[in-house]
């Protein structure tokens, strides 16, 4: 879906989140920026620690007490969410977006019932009454294939299986009707087969509902299925960024080409699976110039040294690198 | 859940058989002489001849096997029979049922300074993590817990006894204890504080009361303080789990997020310490009692085992087994209604 000409519902200018730890101050996020478009698909892809969790936490102000929006602007319908009193951003929270976990498991309070979990949204932020609220509950279980909804709503989250919890996730999260869901790791913790599932549901309910997703995940495979434009983040940066296809065709960042050329692929023959040498950098202890550097194939003394800007490569399409132009003609196998 | 309540009373005789047999063994370690000390006036022990002495040891059945004696204990109990006890003058049975209502009195109050304290004082401190009531009440909890109890009651006896004379020692005054005492009083409940109310008499109420908050004091001292941290601890922990996130995601009100969701689930390892403190309060009493020159099973007790009155050591046993026992089913119970896990899984 191409969006340029549409008005972004969500803005993310320059944001910086910094946690200060007794070990020091780690830069989780460090100057991202993104836009979201009404009704597309966001993919936020990279490894543990990159600082795509802290990114969406950061957009719905849920930090702990140790991190810190350090800087930056998150525009949500013209107003800036950074700005915004605590009582407000509460009637932001579950109802215009809202955020659904990675282990379904853990993400649902142990002592409530599934129904009671999702009528709370619904009786917060529509000021439905309880009788209301428990028909739309249940209404939501069914939309989101949940057999017999009458029964599982005065479920407890222990007695429905992982899939199922992730649904009666899904439900309590679109209770509201958000206009942007921001999906963490949604996947990450349940069954490849029901992973597929799960996927398609979101889709499903993404166009039925006309909303816009940010989908973070570490899975290439999870972002060729579902988003549209994909922000690559590498140690608090996003590295490139662009549109699905154009990036998995033509990737124009190392990081990006070592992330594709590591998934394994049944179509053609592969003597050893790609790695990407090395491991995450320390975020304490950042390297100097760019932060990839010392896992990269094609770095020199430039990229030690100075720290690269975003630059556009192709129409919108977004890389943070001096030497983008070494991987033209190298095509992922 | 009824089933399971059944077959927990079901093993209760087993366990208290179990835990009688165990007693009584290690008592006949002491030997026929030494529990016969416990029948004899000390003044007179020295004075009796080697066959007087076995023909007492023969009387009392003290030169009986263990099986023998522990048989006949039993014979006794299933017939209600305690047997007699040296240190209270009386049957066994008598003795505890008098004083068993003095130290329930004790225990039942001291429960609510010592839960409700401890575990608001807990929720608090996790709440504010780091901030100064946190720390206020974190050093507050240490200096209770490092405190002695008996220390702190002498410590209570000199400021509002002696300094004050707010808060006199023993059961009752003497006025107090002559009615109270007489027939006209009615025993509806045997809990004074009660009864007081039920006769009308609020004088003996507050007489009553007056006796009592200095041994409530000193019980529940140590033990909100060591309630408190289990209460601050788990508290945190909760507040770290990812369906606090989830709530917050909600839009919910940070008060519906803690006292809804969080501190139902912070109580389920409080109430199990919080549930055997409770207990152990029943248990507790011994110091206080002896400090605070109070009538009650601690003090009964105490000196049974000093004086070697292997009935009334017997006694008081059985009676804290069973105690111990049905406040764990409590527990389990209470457990169970809090967490659907348990209930359903």
């Amino acid at each position: 879906m191409m969006s340029v000409n549409r008005e972004p519902i969500l803005q993310v200018k320059n944001l910086k989140t910094y946690f200060y730890t007794e070990d020091g101050v780690v830069r989780a996020v460090d100057g991202v920026s993104f836009e979201l478009y009404p009704g597309e698909t966001l993919g936020i892809v990279g490894e543990s620690g990159s600082g795509k969790s802290v990114t969406s936490l950061s957009i719905m102000r849920l930090l702990d007490e140790k991190g810190k929006i350090e800087s930056g602007e998150i525009i949500f319908k013209g107003r800036d969410l950074l700005k915004l009193p605590e009582h407000e951003m509460r009637k932001i929270r579950g109802n215009e977006i809202a955020m659904i976990f990675q282990e379904p498991m853990v993400a649902l309070n142990p002592v409530y019932t599934i129904g009671d979990q999702i009528m709370e949204a619904i009786m917060l932020h529509q000021g439905a009454d309880e009788k209301k609220a428990r028909e739309m509950a249940v209404d939501l279980l069914r939309r989101v294939g949940i057999p017999e909804p009458e029964k599982r709503v005065d479920q407890y989250p222990h007695q429905l299986s992982g899939g199922m919890r992730q649904r009666a996730m899904i439900a309590m999260a679109l209770s509201c009707r958000p206009s942007i869901l921001i999906a963490d790791e949604p996947t990450t913790a349940l069954d490849v087969t029901i992973q597929a599932q799960i996927l398609d549901l979101m889709k499903e309910l993404q166009e039925e509902y006309g909303m816009a997703l940010i989908m973070i995940t570490h899975d290439m495979g999870v972002i060729a299925e579902i988003a549209d434009r994909v922000a690559v983040m590498y140690a608090g940066h996003i590295v490139e960024y662009g549109e699905v296809h154009e990036i998995f065709k033509r990737p124009r960042h190392p990081y990006t080409y070592g992330l594709l050329s590591s998934i394994p692929r049944l179509d053609v023959e592969q003597e050893k699976l790609k790695s990407i040498p090395g491991t995450v950098p320390d975020p304490l202890n950042f390297p100097t110039g760019c932060r990839f550097h010392p896992r990269c194939e094609f770095a020199e003394d430039r990229c030690r040294e100075e720290e690269p800007e975003m630059v556009e490569v192709l129409p919108d399409h977004y890389s943070r690198c001096f030497f983008w132009k070494k991987l033209e003609g190298l095509e992922v196998k | 859940m009824t089933a399971y309540i059944i077959r927990r009373l079901l093993l209760l005789p087993l366990i208290l058989f179990g835990i009688t047999l165990i007693i009584f063994g290690m008592m006949q370690l002491l030997g026929p002489d030494k529990l016969l000390a416990a029948y004899v006036d000390p003044n007179t022990f020295n004075k009796l001849s080697n066959e007087e002495l076995e023909a007492l040891k023969e009387k009392y059945g003290l030169n009986d096997p263990m099986v023998v004696r522990y048989a006949k204990w039993l014979n006794g109990v299933l017939h209600g029979d305690l047997g007699w006890s040296v240190v209270g003058k009386m049957p066994v049975k008598d003795a505890l049922l008098q004083r068993i209502p003095y130290t329930a009195e004790l225990a039942l109050y001291a429960v609510f300074p010592v839960v409700g304290i401890g575990i608001w004082l807990g929720m608090v401190a996790a709440v504010h993590r780091d901030k100064f009531i946190d720390h206020a009440i974190r050093i507050f909890a240490v200096v209770g817990w490092s405190f002695p109890d008996f220390v702190f009651g002498l410590f209570v006896l000199m400021v509002f006894y002696s300094w004050l004379g707010w808060l006199p020692p023993g059961n009752l005054s003497l006025w107090a204890d002559e009615i109270v005492r007489s027939p006209q009083f009615h025993h509806y409940t045997h809990i004074l504080t009660i009864d007081s109310l039920l006769n009308g008499r609020f004088d003996i109420f507050w007489d009553d009361l007056r006796h009592l908050i200095g041994p409530i004091m000193t019980i529940s001292w140590l033990w909100w303080a060591y309630l408190l941290r289990i209460t601050r601890s788990s508290m945190l922990e909760v507040l770290n789990k990812e369906y606090i996130r989830t709530a917050r995601a909600k839009g919910l009100d940070e008060r519906v997020v803690i006292n809804k969701h969080a501190k139902r689930n912070a109580m389920i390892p409080v109430t199990t310490v919080g549930g055997a403190m409770v207990i152990n309060l029943f248990a507790g009493t011994v110091i206080v009692e002896v400090i605070f020159n109070r009538t009650g099973l601690g003090r009964f007790t105490a000196s049974a085992a000093t004086q070697l009155d292997y009935a009334a050591i017997m006694g008081s046993a059985l009676f804290y087994s069973t105690i111990l026992v049905l406040g764990n089913l409590i527990i389990d119970v209470l457990y169970a209604v809090i967490d659907p896990r348990i209930r359903l899984g």
